[in-house]
């Protein structure tokens, strides 16, 4: 088990990492995701004591990684960015310096334990080669055979598909799951898909901070600003409004479409609820029969972009959020036409004698679950702001 | 420790680096041996020994330069500190590497005063006192080198740096002869050297006003020191630059003065070495 508590790296003025605190579980393999140049590589230098923190404690199965620096060092099997490899060595020699590093003892003990890492890498038939005629792919398995050696509790490596080709990638992922079994996995990437893909717990860090943390369903899930709802329901525009309204936590109901008695609308559920069940209920006490009803979810992509996007001033001002900007599309029977979020009562008489469009029942309640939702991203706006502030002080 | 010993020394006959040193040495000392001993026929094995003292200072920097500033440039430091080992261990498993490399041309000629003794009669214990001599020399040079090679990443660099480092160290006698003429001489080079730290001093703290109370503390007691008692500046800066005389006890050992102090010199000259070394390291994980 891997404690990390306001760890806080600095590099002259410049913050690397902020302020991270987190626990990683045994039996998981947990993905650290955020932008190049977020912290990563350097949160997980510090993890493994190549670098020491400005402040704040790592402690490893308990062991403070600076106080007790062997004894939390022997838990961890680290593959940094670049592989630290001798090329100048075979893979054997290699693999024998490494495990006798390690404090693997005796000499047959360190001849198991390679027979062992180099049969979960692949590496059987490329002992006797020189590491400097490796290829890449079989570079970072010779890393990842050395991360294995002296049964490390704790496998952390940084980036391990970086520069691999899609076939390599993809045996590199299903090492690390096969890894995952018998060690506690921690790995960096920039790519989400793979983190999607592989990691049971994900922690995305964007500019030195922890913004979120949860498997990669709760972080689509929770995170998501909006679970929007696409729905088409019988029976008239009227009715199917006064069957919404009573539903607690919709907002940003729009009707999209309309033809004779069939109406298509979205809304939007607050962050973390699913409201098709309450929906689909709702309209069908209201005499209403639904006809479709799908949910969407914001993909880890789209929270990704929302988390770590920067320019603090632009997503700083709130009440432009995203949510108001759908709401002011109201279509219906090809003509558009766009009203203000927020006047919302004046809007809806002004569409109303138009007699044609359509009603975008946004009050000001109405989206507060929205603005819950964005939560996360004011936060961390705000104390990105709070951060820059400080640097303008200290400079 | 042994791990990180085993496979430098490996590492050194994998490269051509440790056949090189070991034969240039080697060359170096037979040629000698072989012109002034055998050739010339003198029992005299420690001047030959002396004479390629010069070698050491082209050949040993090829032996550190690339003890640490390799590891760093190919990330493999990462791996070395990563590991359950101290950096003690480190230092030491790579210094006692360089030592074991350059040990073997010195191991090898000890047997040339045997051979001598064939042909006449020779005084052993000023041949071995100087041979150890030459060791302890190699030694400490090798500690230089390892330090300043852990102070870049550049292997060229830390050559060229160490070169020059024991070229000051080889030269300080002739650069001292310089000095002894006035006691000027010595107040300048301390209010160089002041102003140096002072400028240092004011960069670390970052601020100009420390750095500047400093230089002027500094100057009125230098000044201070030049009017009331000169001669004091100048043996201070003798002593100093005797300090830096990395080879003066060596060329004591050939002349037949096998002194303590002189051995205890080049032990404390690599164990400071090692140290800051180790210092370099530790402080590389703190910037």
């Amino acid at each position: 088990m891997i404690e990390v508590s306001h760890l806080t790296k600095r590099y002259g003025n410049h913050c690397a990492v902020d302020d991270i605190s987190f626990t990683v579980d045994d039996g998981c393999i947990y993905g650290l995701l955020g932008p190049n140049g977020a912290g990563k590589s350097t949160t997980m230098n510090v993890i493994t004591g190549y670098l020491s923190a400005t402040s704040g404690t790592v402690k490893i199965d308990g062991h403070d990684i600076m106080e007790e620096p062997r004894e939390a060092k022997s838990c961890i099997g680290y593959l940094p960015e670049q592989p630290p490899l001798y090329v100048d060595m075979t893979v054997r020699e290699y693999l024998m310096f490494v495990a006798e590093l390690k404090g693997v003892r005796p000499k047959a003990a360190r001849l198991e334990s390679i027979e062992l890492a180099s049969g979960r890498t692949g590496l059987e038939n490329m002992q006797n080669r020189l590491i400097r005629n490796l290829s890449k792919g079989y570079r970072q398995r010779v890393g990842i055979a050395a991360t294995l050696l002296g049964d490390p509790k704790v496998i952390i490596l940084d980036e391990p598909t970086v520069g691999l080709d899609p076939a390599q990638m993809i045996e590199i992922r299903s090492l690390i799951h096969d890894l995952s079994k018998t060690h506690t996995v921690i790995l960096s990437s920039h790519i989400l898909s793979e983190v999607q893909a592989v990691c049971d717990q994900v922690l995305i860090i964007a500019h030195g901070k922890l913004v979120a943390q949860g498997t990669p369903e709760e972080l689509a899930g929770r995170l998501a600003a909006r679970g929007v709802i696409a729905a088409t329901a019988l029976g008239g525009r009227d009715s199917v409004l006064n069957a919404l309204n009573q539903i607690d936590g919709l907002a940003n109901i729009q009707i999209t479409a309309e033809k004779g008695n069939e109406v298509s609308f979205t809304a939007s559920s607050e962050a973390g609820s699913d409201l098709r069940a309450a929906l689909s209920k709702a309209l069908a006490d209201a005499g209403c029969p639904v006809l479709s009803l799908t949910g969407q979810t914001m993909s880890l992509e789209d929270v990704f972009l929302q988390l770590t996007e920067t320019v603090p001033e632009a997503v700083s001002d709130q009440t432009e959020a995203p949510a108001g900007d759908r709401s002011t599309e109201v279509s219906g029977d090809g003509a558009d036409s766009v009203k203000e979020p927020d006047a919302s009562a004046p809007a809806e008489s002004d569409t109303g004698s138009s007699g044609q469009g359509e009603v975008a029942a946004a009050s000001p309640e109405d989206r507060k679950p929205d603005n819950d939702g964005t939560d996360s991203c004011s936060e961390s706006t705000t104390e990105k702001s709070d951060a820059a502030e400080k640097e303008g002080e200290e400079s | 420790m042994k791990a990180i010993f085993k496979r430098e020394v490996k590492s050194y006959f994998t490269s051509m680096i440790g056949y090189v040193v070991v034969a240039a040495i080697f060359a170096f000392i037979s040629l000698y041996y072989t012109a002034n001993n055998l050739i010339y026929a003198s029992p005299d094995f420690a001047t030959s020994l002396y004479s390629t003292s010069l070698v050491m200072l082209f050949v040993l920097p090829a032996l550190s330069m690339r003890s640490f500033a390799d590891e760093r440039r190919n990330k493999t430091d990462q791996l070395l500190l990563t590991s359950p080992v101290g950096i003690p261990s480190i230092v030491l498993g790579k210094y006692l590497a360089q030592i074991a490399v350059f040990g073997l041309p010195v191991a090898l000629a000890c047997v040339m005063p045997l051979i001598l003794s064939l042909f006449g009669s020779v005084s052993f214990v000023s041949c071995y006192a100087a041979l150890f001599g030459y060791f302890l020399v190699g030694a400490s040079c090798i500690a230089v080198g390892t330090w300043i090679s852990a102070l870049t990443e550049n292997q060229i660099i830390s050559y060229l740096a160490t070169f020059g480092a024991l070229l000051v160290c080889y030269m300080i006698n002739s650069i001292q002869t310089l000095f002894t003429s006035g006691n000027t001489m010595a107040f300048i080079a301390f209010c160089i050297i002041l102003a140096v730290v002072s400028v240092l001093i004011g960069l670390l703290c970052k601020n100009v006003t420390i750095g500047s109370a400093v230089f002027c503390i500094g100057a009125v007691a230098l000044v201070l020191l030049f009017k009331l008692r000169p001669a004091w500046l100048l043996t201070a800066f003798n002593q100093a630059l005797d300090a830096l005389a990395l080879f003066d006890p060596f060329i004591d050992f050939v002349g037949g003065m096998f002194t303590l102090s002189g051995v205890i010199y080049y032990l404390s000259v690599i164990a400071l070495f090692l140290f800051l070394t180790g210092q370099a390291l530790e402080r590389r994980r703190w910037n």
